[in-house]
C-alpha cells in the first residue's frame, strides 16, 4: 500500500492515478485563450492561480479609476491590500469568497476542486455588483483632494454585473476550465499509462529471457559433462579390452597350446567381436574429444597422390573379395596443401569403406584427387564480393556406383548415430559415428566435406581441403 | 492509501477486477448513473478500443466528512482480457480493496476461476497478501438464462469468506449494494491498520452510515 504523501514531482501518479500539479497538467495556451474568450465576451477579468500560488493565466484590463486613486498615497496603499488579500486568500475545501475594495469593485475567488481535491482558484474582477449604485462615501473621504465628480466618471467605466450573472458567469467558466483540466488529465494518464505498459511488458519478458538463458546454460553445462563421461567411459573400456584382444590373440597363435578347430574358431569370434567393439569405442571416443575440441590436429605437408594409392592399396584385398573394381585418378597439377595425414588417412577410409559396403558385386568405387577452388561459406549474400575470395584446394573423390542415398536424407548422414536406414546398421554392420567423425575431422582441417547421390545410381563424397592462406 | 494530513485528505483506491465482459465499467457507469453529481466526478474511460477497456476507467467519489477530512474514493476498472495482464498489475498497485465482478453464466465458471487466480498472483507480484485484502464478490448479470442458480450462490455464500452479491449492472441492480459492501469491508480494514479514528477521530460507524446517506439510502437498508 503506499501510505505516503505524494511528493513526487511526477505530473500524474499512476496508482492513484492523481494530477500533481495544476500548471503541470493544464496547457496555459488554452487557459489563457479560455479566459479571453471570457473577457471578450463579458469585459469581466479573470485571473487564475494554482494550488501553490502560481498564476497560470491573466486576462485583465487596467481599470481608469485605478490609475487615478494611484495617485494618492492612500489610494495606493489601499488597492494594494486588497490586491494582497486577493493573491492570498486560501479557499482550499471552502465556499466561493468575496473581497470588496474601495471602489466598491469586488473581486469573487473561486475554489477550482478536481476530483475531491483544490487544485486551484480562479479570480474574476474587479466589477461593480449592478446593485451598487452610489460612490462609496469613504472613497471621497479618503483623500481632500479626490475630485468626486471624476471619480463618478471614471467609476461608470467599470465593468457592472449582476450578482446572478456573475455566478453565472463564475460556473459556467469553473465548468469550463473543469473539462479542460479532465481531458488533459486523461491524455496525460493514457501517456503514461502507454509508457508503464510498455516497461511492465519489458520488464516481464527481460525475466524470462533471464530464465531462458539459465536454462540454456545448464543444459550446455549437462552437454559438457556428456562428452566428459563419454571420453572417460570410453578411455576406461578401451584399457580391458585390449586385454581381451591380446590374449585371445596370443590363444589363436598357439603359444598356449594348439586348439583343436572348433576352439579355434571361437576364439577368432571373440577376437573379431573385440577388434568390432574397440572400433566402436575409438570412435566415441574420437567424436567426444572432437566435440570438446580437444582433439590435437597435426599440421604437416600432404601428398595427395600418396594419400590416395595408400587407401586404394589398403582396400584392395575387400575390393577383389566382394566382386568390386578399384579405380584411381590423381590430377598432376595440385596445389600444396597441409593437415594431418593419420586423420585424413581416417577420412578417406572411412569413406572408402562405406562405399564398398553399399556397393554390389560388380560396381566400381573411385578414389581421385583433383585441384578446385575452395568458398568460404557465409551466411549473407550481401556484399559477398567483399568477403569471398576462392582459395586453391584439393579435393578428394570417393564416388562409388552402390545403392545411393535419398536426396532428403542428405543433410542428416553426418548427425552422429544417424543411419539413413535404421536397420542398415545391423545388414551393413558400422555405428553410425563413422560420417559424423568424418566430418568433424574435416572442419578441423579448415575444410569442407558435400555428399551427392541418386537412388540406385551411386554416392560420390568430395572433401575440400584449401591451401594454408 | 493516502494520506496527506497537511490537506487533511484521504484517498482510497477500490479496484473492480474480473474476466473479460463481466460488467466491470458497467458497474462504474452505473454508480456514476446513481450518485450525485456533488458525490461522484466525471467518469473517464482511458482509451478503449471496440467498445473494450485497453487501460482502465476511473469514477472519483468525494465525501466530506466530519472534522473537515476530505476522503476521496477512486473507483478503478482493470481490462479484462487476458493479453491485457501487464496493465492489470499496473492498475491493482496500491489496491486498497477489490470487487471481483464475476460473470453468472455457468459458461464463464472457468474465466471467472481463471480472473480470480489471476487477480490473486497480481495483488501478490504488487506485494499485497490476498488473504488479508477486502475482496467482495459480485455475480452480475443475472437476468440471463442458463446462470448458476439464486439457491446455488446462497449456499456457495454460506461457505465463501468473501461476501457475495447478486447484481444485473446494466440495469443498476445490486451495483450499489456491492460498492458499499466493499466499502465497509475496506474502511475496516484502513481503520485497523491506520487508526483513522485516533487520528482524524473519523468513526467508521459514523463515516460508513454517512456514505449510504450521501448514496441516497437511508441509514440503513436498501433504496
Amino acid at each position: 500500500m503506499n501510505d505516503g504523501v505524494q511528493t513526487d514531482s511526477a505530473s500524474v501518479d499512476i496508482a492513484m492515478a492523481d494530477i500533481g500539479r495544476l500548471e503541470d497538467v493544464v496547457d496555459r495556451e488554452a487557459l489563457r485563450d479560455v479566459c479571453r474568450s471570457f473577457f471578450e465576451l463579458f469585459s469581466l477579468s479573470v485571473r487564475v492561480f494554482s494550488a501553490s500560488g502560481a498564476l497560470l493565466a491573466d486576462v485583465h484590463e487596467d481599470q481608469p479609476i485605478h490609475a487615478y486613486l494611484r495617485q494618492f498615497a492612500r489610494g495606493r496603499q489601499a488597492l494594494a491590500q486588497t490586491v494582497a488579500e486577493v493573491t492570498k486568500a486560501d479557499v482550499r475545501g471552502r465556499a466561493p469568497q468575496r473581497r470588496v475594495e474601495l471602489t466598491g469593485a469586488v473581486y469573487d475567488i473561486v475554489p477550482l476542486d478536481y476530483q475531491g481535491r483544490a487544485v486551484g482558484r480562479i479570480v474574476i474582477g474587479p466589477y461593480l455588483p449592478a446593485e451598487v449604485r452610489e460612490v462609496p462615501r469613504q472613497l471621497l473621504k479618503l483623500d481632500p483632494n479626490i475630485d468626486p465628480e471624476r471619480v463618478r466618471d471614471l467609476l461608470a467605466q467599470m465593468p457592472r454585473v449582476r450578482k446572478s450573472t456573475a455566478e453565472r458567469i463564475v460556473a459556467h467558466l469553473t465548468g469550463i476550465l473543469k473539462l479542460l483540466l479532465f481531458s488533459s488529465h486523461r491524455a496525460h494518464l493514457t501517456s503514461e499509462m502507454h509508457l508503464a505498459s510498455v516497461r511492465e511488458n519489458y520488464r516481464e519478458l527481460a525475466e524470462k529471457n533471464a530464465k531462458l538463458q539459465a536454462a540454456y546454460d545448464r543444459l550446455k553445462e549437462l552437454d559438457r559433462l556428456k562428452s566428459n563421461f563419454l571420453a572417460t567411459v570410453s578411455h576406461e573400456l578401451r584399457t580391458p579390452l585390449t586385454s581381451i584382444i591380446g590374449y585371445s590373440e596370443m590363444l589363436e597363435s598357439g603359444i598356449a597350446g594348439e586348439l583343436n578347430a572348433e576352439q579355434l574358431e571361437f576364439v577368432q569370434t571373440i577376437h573379431a567381436k573385440g577388434d568390432q567393439l574397440l572400433a566402436l569405442i575409438t570412435s566415441l571416443l574420437d567424436l567426444s574429444k572432437l566435440e570438446q575440441g580437444v582433439m590435437s590436429i597435426r599440421s604437416e605437408t600432404i601428398d595427395p597422390r600418396a594419400l590416395v594409392d595408400d587407401i586404394a592399396r589398403t582396400f584392395a584385398p575387400a575390393a577383389r573379395k566382394k566382386g568390386i573394381e578399384l579405380r584411381t585418378r590423381v590430377d598432376e597439377e595440385l596445389p600444396p596443401i597441409e593437415g594431418d595425414p593419420i586423420r585424413l588417412k581416417q577420412v578417406l577410409s572411412n569413406l572408402a569403406e562405406n562405399a564398398l559396403k553399399f556397393t554390389p558385386a560388380g560396381g566400381q568405387v573411385f578414389f581421385e584427387a583433383h585441384a578446385a577452388d575452395f568458398e568460404e561459406e557465409s551466411d549473407t549474400e550481401m556484399g559477398a564480393v567483399f568477403f569471398s575470395s576462392p582459395r586453391p584446394a584439393v579435393a578428394f573423390v570417393v564416388r562409388d556406383t552402390g545403392i545411393g542415398m535419398p536426396a532428403a536424407e542428405l543433410d542428416k548422414i553426418f548427425d552422429a548415430f544417424y543411419q539413413v536406414d535404421g536397420s542398415s546398421t545391423r545388414e551393413h554392420g558400422g555405428t553410425g559415428l563413422g560420417l559424423s567423425i568424418v566430418k568433424r575431422l574435416v572442419d578441423a582441417h579448415g575444410g569442407r566435406i558435400e555428399v551427392s547421390s541418386e537412388i540406385g545410381k551411386g554416392t560420390t563424397f568430395r572433401v575440400l581441403i584449401p591451401s594454408p592462406e | 492509501m493516502q494520506i496527506d494530513f497537511k490537506s487533511r485528505e484521504l484517498t482510497v483506491k477500490l479496484v473492480y477486477y474480473g474476466p473479460a465482459l463481466s460488467g466491470k465499467t458497467t458497474n462504474l457507469q452505473a454508480i456514476h448513473r446513481l450518485v450525485s453529481n456533488e458525490t461522484a466526478g466525471r467518469l473517464m474511460t482511458l482509451e478503449t478500443r471496440d467498445d473494450r477497456t485497453l487501460f482502465f476507467d476511473l469514477l472519483p467519489l468525494t465525501f466530506n466528512s466530519g472534522g473537515g477530512i476530505q476522503v476521496r474514493f477512486k473507483l478503478f476498472t482493470v481490462p479484462g482480457q487476458v493479453i491485457h495482464n501487464a496493465t492489470r498489475r499496473l492498475v491493482l498497485q496500491g489496491a486498497d480493496g477489490t470487487a471481483f465482478i464475476a460473470d453468472s453464466q455457468t459458461s464463464e465458471t472457468r474465466a471467472n476461476r481463471e480472473a480470480f487466480l489471476n487477480m490473486q498472483q497480481n495483488l501478490r507480484d504488487n506485494g499485497i497478501e490476498p488473504e488479508t485484502h477486502p475482496v467482495v464478490i459480485q455475480f452480475n448479470k443475472r437476468d440471463l438464462p442458463n446462470i448458476r442458480s439464486d439457491a446455488e450462490l446462497d449456499r456457495m455464500a454460506t461457505r465463501s469468506k468473501e461476501p457475495i452479491y447478486k447484481a444485473v449492472a446494466l440495469r443498476g441492480e445490486g451495483v450499489i449494494d456491492t460498492f458499499l459492501g466493499l466499502t465497509d469491508l475496506t474502511w475496516r480494514r484502513l481503520e485497523a491498520k491506520h487508526s483513522l479514528q485516533e487520528k482524524f477521530g473519523l468513526d467508521p460507524d459514523e463515516f460508513l452510515r454517512d456514505v449510504r446517506r450521501r448514496l441516497g439510502l437511508g441509514d440503513g437498508g436498501t433504496p
